[in-house]
């Protein structure tokens, strides 16, 4: 047996591996970057950039929407936009109202705010923020929003009525926001609220969505119906290089990197035992 | 709860998620876990110490973390079994796909467009080998190539990010705002011409499958 055939073989043997060894280098190469960073450079992407422009040139006590539309499930790759907005919002003084298409969202919303609003901050509830909660409906929430929100939130999560928060003076309709930003992961979300909300009213809006939801979500931000996008956790830790804060995103980008190019190893291994195995199959 | 009365195959999987459907609703509406000056009864769903709210962060939430970082192993296994050059439109795709999950990435912005290029060469050489079959016209293909990147590299003094077409987080972000688009824009278009035509069926009654015909 010549040397070239027996390395073909063991490139073989490689790709007839089993699965099971794929999971563990994947969980072993995850694992590792998260126990010891490798503090790869992160650099904004212009879509990034945009939204942080966007939120920067609000000016002082502007009532900002935020709305939260993901459950745990996705909580890596949202949660960490959802803070570093957050953290934006409340270190230029805005007002933010919090809404929630999903439920879980609610958990989502109440587990920043604990962290930013009430931890970092120290902001005043109803003063500074108010969390109206969840309401279900999907597109006829953004629709109810947008014609009154009173109507369709007389209580806000707490069960305390809207009419007794002090922020809430003056808010009508979604026309009395100057900015949305949605932290979505699926429907309804983004989408919904630029058809029904942002487009309709000429209300700016952004949004931080999953990586696999940036594909259908591009489309709007290219056409200027968004104001930038945060693409997934890439997204949410070139955010929080924006605004000098360092997060969870940015230590997962490690563990990222490392696994996006062991996949590709993989699929190189794969794609060269194919090409052995069709060079065999046609000789004989 | 067929499959518990009948012990079929995984009916304790079954016991656990009627369990689990029993547990949320007596979560729900019956047993709040707090006094009323902790949490009013609705309220309660999301306030901190609750028997919802423990069963919310300390079952559902892990849980479905769990489920979803799952799909890292099997997209992972996926890629190595089904990503193939089997023919252009799949080499394609897989050239595109490892661009995006490379470039997105903050490793791909690490990665200079030269090395780039050299591997562009060596894969034309790899390409052209298995065309032409002679390893004279190979080797002078890849030796000019090399030859070519290192002189320009020499002369620009290697910056990573130039030229911008061979840098990954920039073609990545070229194929997000233009291929990507397209395609996403032309899938949204038809899915409109075809509810509009779904629709005008309905409308002029040629459509009626949906009264049983």
């Amino acid at each position: 047996m010549s040397k070239l055939n027996k390395i073909e073989d063991i490139f073989l043997k490689i790709g007839s591996v089993d699965r099971r060894w794929i999971f563990i280098v994947i969980a072993v190469v995850v694992i590792i970057p998260l126990l010891v960073p490798i503090g790869l450079p992160i650099r904004a992407t212009d879509t990034s950039k945009s939204v942080y422009d966007a939120i920067e040139a609000l000016p002082k006590g502007s009532n900002v929407l935020l709305s939260i539309e993901y459950s745990p499930s996705t909580k890596p790759e949202n949660h960490p936009m959802t803070i570093s907005i957050m953290r934006h919002l409340f270190r230029n003084d805005q007002k933010v109202y919090i809404t929630c298409l999903w439920p879980d969202g609610q958990f989502m919303a109440q587990d920043a705010l604990k962290q930013v609003a009430e931890g970092e901050f120290n902001k005043t509830y109803g003063e500074d923020y108010v969390l109206l909660g969840y309401r279900p409906g999907g597109e006829a929430v953004v629709k109810g929003i947008v014609s009154n929100i009173r109507k369709l939130f007389s209580v806000d999560a707490k069960q305390t009525k809207v009419d007794d928060i002090p922020m809430m003076d003056g808010i009508t309709n979604f026309k009395d926001f100057d900015f949305l930003f949605s932290a979505s992961a699926g429907y309804p979300g983004t989408i919904e609220w630029v058809q029904y909300a942002a487009d309709p009213t000429g209300v700016p809006m952004s949004s931080g969505v999953t990586s696999i939801q940036v594909n259908e979500v591009m489309p709007y931000v290219q056409s200027g119906q968004m104001v930038g996008v945060l693409a997934g956790m890439p997204g949410a830790a070139e955010y929080e290089s924006l605004i000098n804060q360092k997060g969870s995103a940015t230590s997962g980008m490690d563990a990222q990197s490392v696994a996006h190019l062991v996949i590709v190893l993989f699929i190189v291994l794969g794609n060269i035992s194919f090409f052995i195995e069709r060079k065999r199959s046609r000789k004989y | 709860m067929q499959k518990v009365l009948y012990q079929k195959p995984g009916w304790l999987y079954s016991v656990i998620a009627v369990f689990g459907f029993i547990f949320a609703i007596i979560a729900g509406f019956f047993v709040k876990g707090v006094d009323d000056s902790v949490a009013q009864w609705g309220a309660h769903v999301t306030s901190d110490g609750t028997l919802f709210k423990w069963m919310f962060d300390y079952v559902f939430s892990p849980m479905s973390a769990t489920m979803f970082s799952l799909l890292a192993f099997f997209v992972a296994s996926a890629s190595y079994r089904a990503f193939r050059i089997r023919n252009f439109e799949a080499t394609l795709l897989l050239v595109s796909g490892i661009i995006i999950m490379v470039g997105r990435v903050p490793i791909g912005g690490v990665i200079s467009s030269w090395f780039i290029m050299y591997l562009i060469v060596l894969c034309l050489g790899i390409y052209v080998n298995s065309l032409k079959q002679d390893m004279k016209i190979t080797f002078v293909l890849v030796a000019v190539g090399i030859s070519l990147v290192t002189i320009g590299g020499v002369i620009s003094g290697w910056p990573i990010d130039q030229p911008g077409i061979f840098y990954l987080p920039s073609i990545q972000e070229w194929i997000y705002f233009y291929p990507n688009v397209a395609g996403a824009r032309a899938i949204m278009i038809g899915i409109g011409l075809g509810i509009f035509a779904t629709s005008i069926r309905y409308i002029l009654g040629i459509e009626r499958s949906y009264i049983g015909e």
